[in-house]
């Protein structure tokens, strides 16, 4: 099987569309992803507004109705929850191969 | 005040305004210069993007997303390319970026428009050439623009009495004739600087 050439998504574009499972406009999202993240990950404007832009051309998000002009409110395509769970599941087989061989690299499970 | 200068490399123009920051002087707006106010406090940092957008709305929507997160919008127009950025929160970013991919690609944006103008240049000259509006052989020999005759005949003082008088002429008249060749390079140039920024900057970390 041929792997979707997104993957793997950059940890900054996994956590924008984990953010965006439910609408937010563009500080919403520099903040949501800071409290997702544990404060790991800090967005500056000129880089999310790159991603912002980047996700739309890709139909990963798309503009949602929103009261304010000034910011818009951006959501969740059906093609970025299915990237998100590829990558999920990219993930999670590395979290598996790495609990099989943790003793071997003295790692605690 | 008002100076002109211009950039290709955006960290040296950032350097040059938060110099220019450090002497009292904040950057108010740009046109073809540089305009500065003076101001009293110094503790200023001025970082800059580049794009283009297509509507109001959108660009609304960038100044309004750079505010939010401490950043004052101080220069720069929805089709100017540069984008002037002031910080005005304390505790905030201390940059506009904050990883070195969304640093690097402000120079391909840049480098992707002035290949617009060169090849929007091109696209101009070609006609202009081939319909014969433009003599091409004055770019090969611009003597032709001199129409003194015997000119390059004569030595000596006569020579150059006659050569320097009639220089402001044939520059007037090459004026037209030169004026997309020289667009069309320094464009290229423009392009082959932004891209060795694009590479420089994506390839050696500047964080």
């Amino acid at each position: 099987m041929r792997r979707n050439k997104h993957l793997p998504l950059t940890e900054t574009v996994y956590y924008i569309l984990l953010a965006l499972l439910e609408p937010a406009h563009g500080y919403l999202i520099m903040q949501k992803v800071e409290e997702l993240s544990n404060g790991e990950v800090r967005l500056a404007a000129g880089t999310l507004y790159g991603a912002i832009q980047n996700l739309l051309k890709l139909k990963f998000i798309r503009p949602v109705e929103s009261d304010d002009s000034r910011r818009k409110v951006y959501a969740i395509t059906e093609e970025g929850k299915e990237i998100l769970r590829l990558d999920f599941e990219r993930m999670k087989h590395m979290i598996k191969v790495m609990e099989e061989n943790g003793d071997k690299a003295e790692v605690s499970i | 005040m008002r100076k002109f200068r211009f950039y290709i490399d955006l960290e040296k123009e950032e350097k040059w305004l938060n110099e220019m920051a450090m002497q009292g002087w904040e950057l108010t707006g740009k046109s073809l210069q540089y305009e500065f106010r003076k101001m009293t406090s110094k503790e200023t940092v001025v970082k800059i993007d580049y794009r283009h957008f297509k509507t109001k709305d959108d660009f609304e929507e960038y100044i309004t997303l750079f505010r939010d997160s401490g950043w004052a919008h101080i220069a720069g127009t929805k089709t100017a390319g540069k984008q002037y950025f002031k910080k005005i929160n304390r505790g905030g970013d201390t940059d506009i970026f904050s990883d070195v991919p969304s640093k690097a690609a402000r120079y391909k944006r840049l480098s992707d428009v002035c290949l617009w103008a060169a090849i929007s240049c091109m696209v101009f000259f070609i006609p202009l050439i081939t319909t014969k509006a433009i003599n091409s052989a004055v770019l090969l020999n611009p003597k032709l623009l001199y129409f003194t005759p015997g000119l390059w005949e004569k030595t000596g003082a006569a020579f150059w009495q006659a050569f320097l008088f009639e220089t402001p002429f044939a520059v007037m008249r090459g004026a037209g004739w030169f004026f997309f060749p020289i667009m069309i390079i320094l464009y290229v140039v423009f392009v082959l600087k932004a891209q060795k920024l694009y590479r420089r900057t994506r390839d050696g970390s500047l964080f």
